[in-house]
């Protein structure tokens, strides 16, 4: 079990891009007409955003954001990681084609970190290891996060083609040296025989498929990410940082409905985008924290499962305020 | 003090308790749940009954079940499971041999 704490952590902005274009379940035609009702009931998934753009221009688009969000300077970003899947083009990282991009600072830290839905998790906890190791008045770092994942679906595939949907989150983090009180912890674990239950494939014509087991990813689900939750909750020992929200990776409603009956919460603790915005991968956790962030300046949890198969917890200390925006494009 | 300070985490987590709501270890209730779940008839339906030949057998569908069992009894069926066993009577058998917890 890798439980890990970290002072002085500060999430200091978050930018969600989310494309426009809209697809409608219930106007899905791989689904029989009168099951799509169903569908989307069972799901908790009515609509999903589809990308005609590279996941590059997105993560561009909220850099550029969040560094206007924040009043960053490109000389004042320490680190950049991207979390993704979908890459175009995987060599160099993203990270360092973003780098020159948007012309950061040479002394800039930057790679990619291959990662699904419990991403953001691992992101924010990577980010949280190195922004204390830097030698710096107040280390800095971009964690960019998303996936262009409909990319990646056969089109007649009727267990992904509901599910997946593309978005991308951008989310800015500072390390105040002089704030020795813990401000994160994170759980991180991995269980590789689940490595079937999201995957890909190449197909007859060698293009790049991801398939899901859905029946394997409730069952790892269910399993492993209540247990995950309670056991970074008992190793806080402290009620002051009991979370206010329980802000969970957007699957789909059967399986984020059985965690939250397992862990028996009040569904109002629970913020939901499933209906709106569908499974989003990594970047689905910071869309739906920022639905709360106006009224939430205390600890949260954060859950990612899937792909991997890989469960990231992390218990927050959010500032009294943090800056945010969802823009469309 | 110092233990109940210990001991707050386990106030917050009251697991449900892991036990079946509905007795799917008991045969009629079992098929009465798989009719309505799966939206078949009970008449047309047996423990023989290939589960796969059920007409509303699909991807999802198959999902809902499954969760539902589990929300019912806390069985966990994988599709390693599903994909050695053939009929409903399987599914049956499996629910009564982990019923006592996770598996």
């Amino acid at each position: 079990m890798a439980i890990t704490k970290h002072s002085g952590i500060k999430i200091k902005g978050i930018v969600n891009v989310i494309p426009a274009l809209n697809e409608d379940n219930l106007q899905l035609p791989i689904i029989e007409e009168n099951e799509r009702q169903k569908l989307v009931e069972q799901t908790g998934i009515r609509f999903r955003r589809t990308s005609k753009l590279p996941v590059k221009n997105l993560f561009s688009r909220g850099i550029k954001e969040a560094m206007q969000l924040t009043g960053w300077t490109n000389n004042d970003v320490d680190i950049l990681i991207c979390v993704t899947q979908t890459t175009e083009l995987s060599i160099p990282s993203l990270a360092c084609q973003l780098h020159g991009d948007h012309e950061f600072n040479q002394q800039t830290i930057c790679y990619d970190i291959n990662a699904g839905c419990s991403g953001y998790v691992y992101g924010l906890q990577t980010i949280s290891s190195l922004l204390s190791t830097i030698n710096s008045k107040k280390p800095r770092a971009l964690l960019c996060c998303g996936d262009v994942s409909t990319h990646l679906l056969s089109p007649d595939d009727t267990s992904t083609q509901p599910i997946f949907s593309d978005a991308i989150s951008v989310t800015a983090i500072e390390f105040d040296p002089n704030d020795d009180s813990i401000t994160a912890r994170f759980n991180l674990e991995t269980i590789g025989k689940g490595q079937t239950a999201i995957y890909m494939e190449m197909n007859a014509l060698n293009k790049k498929i991801m398939r899901l087991n859905g029946i394997d990813v409730f069952a790892y689900s269910v399993k492993y990410v209540p247990s995950n939750i309670e056991a970074l909750i008992e190793n806080a020992q402290k009620p002051d940082e009991l979370p206010e929200i329980y802000v969970f990776h957007q699957a789909n409603k059967l399986i984020n409905d059985a965690v939250i009956r397992k862990l028996n919460l009040n569904i109002d603790c629970v913020p939901n985008t499933l209906n709106l915005y569908g499974n989003t991968a990594s970047a689905s956790i910071p869309i739906t924290l920022c639905t709360r962030l106006s009224e939430t300046n205390n600890w949260v949890l954060l859950s990612g499962f899937g792909v991997g198969f890989s469960v990231a917890s992390a218990l927050i200390k959010l500032p009294d305020f943090v800056p945010h925006k969802t823009i469309e494009i | 003090m110092k233990e109940t300070e210990n001991n707050w985490s386990y106030i917050i987590f009251v697991r449900f308790e892991e036990k079946m709501s509905l007795p799917l270890n008991e045969i009629e209730t079992f098929l009465d749940f798989t009719s309505s779940e799966l939206s078949i008839s009970k008449n047309s339906i047996s423990l023989e009954t290939r589960f796969r030949d059920i007409p509303s057998w699909s991807s999802l569908n198959a999902l809902i079940y499954i969760s539902r069992i589990n929300e019912e009894t806390n069985v966990l069926i994988t599709s390693g499971d599903l994909s050695e066993i053939v009929n409903l009577g399987d599914i049956y058998k499996l629910i009564k041999e982990r019923s006592n917890g996770y598996n």
